[in-house]
C-alpha cells in the first residue's frame, strides 16, 4: 500500500531549456515527476527523457559517482545528479540548470573546451627527466610519500569546483581549482620530476594567485579532493621559493 | 546557425548562497582590522604619548555608547577573522608527524591554544606588570 | 609569462593575518572596554609605552595588520567587480597601508 502511495506522489522539476536552433534565450520548463525515495535527480531526468520529452539533453554515464559527467546545478548548488537524492529537496520544486560559468551547448550540456585546455596546460601526468629502464623495477614510494598527494589524486574532472568558484566565473584566464589541484598532485608525487615545467604557469597570476580562498570548490567536491587546500599549499611553496631566491646560496633540500 | 549560450557572469554572486555571504563577511573583517588599528589603537597610543590631559579627554569620548557599540562590532569582526583564520590554517599548512597527516582539527585546536596563551600574556603585561 | 610579484604581498597578508588573529580580540577588549571602564589607567599605559620594545611591537602589529587588510580589501573589491581596474586598485590599497604605517611610525618614535 505504501509503495503505491509513494508512486503516485510527484515532485516538480524546473528544468533549464535552451536549444540554440530553436530558442533565442534560455527558459525554464516545469515537469511533474514521480517521487520515489530511492530516486536521484538523474533518475528523474532519465524518466522525463524516456516518458515525456525526448529532446531533453544532458550528459551522464556511470550513475555511481565515478565518471564525473552528470554534474549540474541543483537548486543553485553544483551537484553530481547521480548522488543528489530527490528526498533531499522535498517537497520541491527542484531547479535543474547547467553547471555555472560554462557556455551552454544545449539544455544541461555545457562546452568543456576551456577546462580541457587548462587541464592539459598544467601537464597532469608523470614527468621524468630520464625514464628508468624496466629491468630496474618500479618507482617505489613509501606510505608517507603517498599520503602527500593521495587526496588530490581522487579528482574525476566533474567540474563542480569550477561551477562553485566565483573567481573562475569572472576571470576567463584563471586556471581554476581542479587543474591546479591536479598540478599539485603531480608536483607532490615523489616519482615525478616535472615541477619546473609546471611552475611558470602554476605560479603565475592566472594560476594560484587569482584564488582568493573562497573555499567552495572543496565544499562541493564529491571526492573530497580539497582543491582550495592544494592551491594554498602551492602558494606557501611559491612564497618560500620567492624569498629563498634572494639568498646568495641554495639552502639544503631546496635544489628542485 | 546560432552557437552556444556564452558563459554568464553575475555581479551578485556573493549574495546567491549563504556560503558566499559568509566568505564576504570574512573578507570584510579586514576593513574592521584596518579601521581598528588606525582609528582606535593608534589614536589611543598617540593620546597616551601626548600626556594625561589628552588621554583623559580621549577616555571621555571612549565611554560614549556609540563607541561602545563600535567596539562591539569590531570585536565581532576580529573574532570572525580569528575563527576563520584558524579554521583555514591546516589547509595551507598541513603537518605530518611520523609519516601521517595531523588531523586538521588538531592544528586548529593548536592555533586556538596559541590564541589563548597570547591573549593571557597580553592581559598579564597590561594589568599586572605595567 | 611574467613571474608574479604576488608572493611578497601574500607573505605580508599571511603574516598580518596570523598576528591579527592572535592579538586583535584581546587588544580590542583592552582598548575598547577595559580602558574606558577605568580598569587600565593612564599610569599603566604610560609606563608601558615608555618601554621602547613595546612601541616596536605595536608598530609591527599595525604595519602587518594594515598590509593584511590592504591585500584582502584589494582582492575582495576585485572579486566584487573591480577586475578591470585591478592595477590602480592595488596601488591605492598598498599606498593606504604605507600611509598608515608612516603615521604609526611618527606616533611611536
Amino acid at each position: 500500500m505504501t509503495s503505491e502511495a509513494t508512486a503516485t506522489r510527484t515532485v516538480t522539476l524546473e528544468v533549464f531549456r535552451y536549444h540554440p536552433e530553436r530558442d533565442d534565450a534560455p527558459s525554464f520548463q516545469s515537469y511533474e515527476v514521480p517521487y520515489r525515495e530511492e530516486w536521484v535527480v538523474l533518475d528523474a531526468l532519465n524518466w522525463l527523457k524516456d516518458e515525456v520529452d525526448g529532446t531533453l539533453s544532458y550528459r551522464w554515464s556511470c550513475r555511481m559517482g565515478v565518471c564525473g559527467s552528470c554534474g549540474m546545478m541543483v537548486n543553485g548548488r553544483p551537484r553530481l545528479t547521480c548522488n543528489a537524492f530527490l528526498r533531499e529537496f522535498m517537497p520541491g520544486p527542484i531547479r535543474v540548470e547547467p553547471l555555472r560559468g560554462f557556455p551552454v551547448e544545449r539544455d544541461m550540456v555545457t562546452v568543456l573546451d576551456d577546462f580541457m585546455g587548462k587541464l592539459t596546460d598544467v601537464k597532469p601526468w608523470m614527468i621524468r627527466e630520464q625514464e628508468q629502464p624496466v629491468e630496474e623495477g618500479e618507482y617505489r614510494q613509501t606510505p608517507s610519500q603517498l599520503a602527500d598527494f593521495k587526496q588530490f589524486s581522487m579528482c574525476i574532472n566533474c567540474m563542480l569546483c569550477y561551477a562553485a568558484c566565483p573567481v573562475y566565473e569572472h576571470e576567463d584566464e584563471f586556471i581554476g581549482p581542479a587543474a591546479l589541484a591536479l598540478a599539485q598532485r603531480y608536483n607532490l608525487d615523489s616519482r615525478d620530476q616535472g615541477n619546473a615545467q609546471r611552475q611558470e604557469l602554476i605560479w603565475s597570476d592566472e594560476g594560484i594567485w587569482d584564488c582568493t580562498f573562497v573555499g567552495e570548490c572543496s565544499a562541493v567536491c564529491p571526492k573530497h579532493v580539497d582543491p582550495a587546500g592544494a592551491i594554498q599549499q602551492a602558494k606557501v611553496e611559491a612564497t618560500n621559493s620567492f624569498f629563498l631566491s634572494f639568498l646568495p646560496f641554495t639552502p639544503p633540500g631546496m635544489g628542485r | 546557425m546560432p552557437g552556444p549560450l556564452p558563459r554568464q557572469k553575475s555581479n551578485t554572486w556573493w549574495n546567491q548562497r549563504w556560503a558566499y555571504r559568509i566568505v564576504l563577511l570574512r573578507e570584510l573583517s579586514s576593513v574592521a582590522v584596518a579601521a581598528y588599528v588606525v582609528l582606535l589603537l593608534l589614536l589611543l597610543v598617540s593620546q597616551v604619548r601626548e600626556g594625561e590631559g589628552a588621554f583623559a579627554s580621549h577616555v571621555d569620548v571612549l565611554t560614549s555608547p556609540l563607541l561602545w557599540i563600535v567596539h562591539l562590532v569590531i570585536l565581532a569582526f576580529a573574532q570572525l577573522h580569528s575563527s576563520t583564520w584558524f579554521a583555514l590554517t591546516p589547509k595551507a599548512l598541513p603537518l605530518k608527524l611520523g609519516g601521517r597527516r595531523v588531523p586538521d582539527a588538531l592544528i586548529t585546536a593548536g592555533a586556538y591554544g596559541a590564541w589563548l596563551a597570547v591573549s593571557a600574556v597580553v592581559l598579564v603585561i597590561v594589568l599586572v606588570v605595567a | 609569462m611574467r613571474p608574479s610579484n604576488e608572493p611578497f604581498f601574500w607573505a605580508m597578508f599571511s603574516a598580518g593575518g596570523m598576528v591579527t588573529a592572535l592579538l586583535l580580540p584581546v587588544l580590542v577588549v583592552i582598548t575598547g572596554f577595559l580602558v574606558p571602564a577605568g580598569v587600565v589607567e593612564f599610569a599603566q599605559l604610560e609606563s608601558l609605552f615608555d618601554f621602547w620594545p613595546v612601541r616596536l611591537v605595536v608598530f609591527g602589529v599595525v604595519f602587518l595588520a594594515l598590509f593584511h587588510a590592504a591585500h584582502r580589501i584589494r582582492h575582495t573589491l576585485k572579486d566584487l567587480g573591480l577586475r578591470s581596474v585591478a592595477t590602480p586598485l592595488a596601488v591605492v590599497c598598498y599606498l593606504g597601508a604605507i600611509a598608515g604605517s608612516v603615521w604609526a611610525a611618527t606616533v611611536l618614535v
